[in-house]
């Protein structure tokens, strides 16, 4: 059924169909998609090129490093971000791939917040960046939810006894991101200080303290 | 539907490997830059999910992310009449169109931008639960796609929040835009494992048609 949404069926022979008579090599199945599209007219290789160069330069964990540092900072800002974080994240010009619904929350001395993806790898990439692989790995989305205390060990992160770990299955289009507590010492420190200090797993939950260089 | 990709709660799995970058081969880039770059006509995101779960189960576990990714582009381009899958199959197009113009750093960063979408739409209906209510996940023996994992079925939880009326997943998946109440869901380890520790929760943002009264 061509132009269509394609059902079940159709999809799941497709895919058969795919497997059994493409290359077994993953690149040159990826080459023969950009030769396909880009012989039908949909993208032009430089396009392609300045869309890894975007998210090598441009987009990445930076972003979301430059949110939380402002919310340590700024107490308006802070409360606006955990109203509306998809606005919030829009103002500062970070907005793209799974920042419209942006959901912020924050890390206390009693909670830790873990993001997850059980059934595909929903991540907000517009601010954050590509995911890890782990993220995006059968083992992270299987294991997450049931053991949150034995994965986030694999992570070197230990939870003491008043800890609860609250995790985030991201199962509609909402995404989150996890604002770690300021690390003690950094008083005077400056919103480009703060940020260098705020790791991308810290904005996923698989890192707890922020360490002070 | 009950595929390989509802993995939540599944064993068997190993340690995670912590140390992995983003991506460790070009053709991963480029993947994902084919598949954020080419405007699919027509396509929904919830649809492109339920046919990457059309995927055979062992080939869904086994392929690397952005292999899926490639097929899944491959499945959805076919399907919908762009190529056809011989053509797929020998890496080139029989009739070439006019090539498409290049874009540049800033007209990428501005696509980013407008890849920012709200799936919220006006309710159609009042909304049956509000904040703090109890509220029970269905069984829900779905034939196609749904965003309530296994794992949280026929369990109890506390809602949160409630968001308005999205996009409903199960009827986006054929294409549809049916707008059902949203409400993110808390549910406690013990409720849905069996054991665990009572003060850990799991929340998921769960539709209204997920839902009943305990």
């Amino acid at each position: 059924m061509p132009h269509d949404h394609p059902d079940h069926a159709t999809a799941a022979d497709l895919h058969r169909h795919l497997q059994s008579h493409m290359p077994s090599d993953p690149a040159l199945r990826v080459k023969a998609l950009e030769s396909l599209v880009v012989e039908r007219g949909l993208v032009a290789r430089e396009t392609l090129d300045a869309w890894i160069e975007l998210y090598s330069e441009k987009v990445g964990p930076m972003r979301g490093a430059r949110v939380v540092a402002r919310s340590w900072l700024d107490e308006g800002f802070r409360a606006r971000l955990f109203a509306n974080a998809a606005e919030v994240v829009e103002e500062m010009g970070f907005h793209g791939h799974g920042t419209g619904h942006l959901q912020a929350v924050a890390n206390t001395a009693d909670t830790h917040n873990l993001i997850v993806c059980t059934l595909c790898s929903c991540y907000p990439f517009g601010l954050l960046g590509m995911s890890p692989i782990w993220y995006r790995s059968t083992a992270y989305r299987a294991r997450a939810v049931c053991e949150p205390r034995a994965v986030l060990a694999e992570f070197g992160v230990t939870l003491g006894p008043d800890v609860a770990v609250r995790v985030w299955d991201s199962t509609a289009e909402l995404r989150y991101l996890v604002v770690p507590e300021r690390p003690p010492g950094t008083e005077g420190f400056s919103e480009d200080q703060l940020a260098a200090l705020v790791t991308r797993n810290a904005m996923i939950g698989t890192d707890r303290d922020l360490k002070v260089a | 539907m009950d595929g390989p990709h509802d993995l939540g709660g599944k064993e068997g799995f190993g340690p995670i490997d912590v140390e992995a970058p983003g991506f460790r081969h070009d053709w991963e880039r480029r993947q994902w830059a084919l598949s954020k770059t080419i405007d699919i006509p027509g396509v929904m995101i919830d649809n492109w999910r339920a046919t990457m779960e059309t995927m055979p189960p062992a080939a869904y576990l086994a392929l690397p992310y952005f292999a899926k990714w490639n097929f899944n582009d491959l499945v959805q381009l076919i399907a919908r009449g762009v190529f056809t899958a011989d053509e797929a199959v020998a890496g080139h197009v029989e009739r070439p169109a006019p090539a498409a113009p290049p874009r540049d750093l800033d007209a990428m960063l501005a696509r980013l931008r407008t890849t920012c979408r709200s799936f919220a739409r006006p309710a159609t209906s009042p909304a049956r639960f509000a904040v703090g209510d109890t509220v029970r996940t269905l069984r829900h023996p779905v034939p196609g796609h749904t965003r309530l994992p296994a794992y949280a079925r026929s369990r109890s939880g506390t809602v949160i929040a409630h968001h308005g009326a999205h996009i409903f997943a199960d009827k986006g998946a054929e294409g549809a835009e049916v707008p059902e109440h949203l409400y993110t869901v808390s549910f406690t380890a013990p409720e849905l494992w069996g054991s665990g520790d009572p003060r850990d929760t799991v929340t998921l943002d769960l539709w209204e048609p997920y839902l009943a009264a305990p």
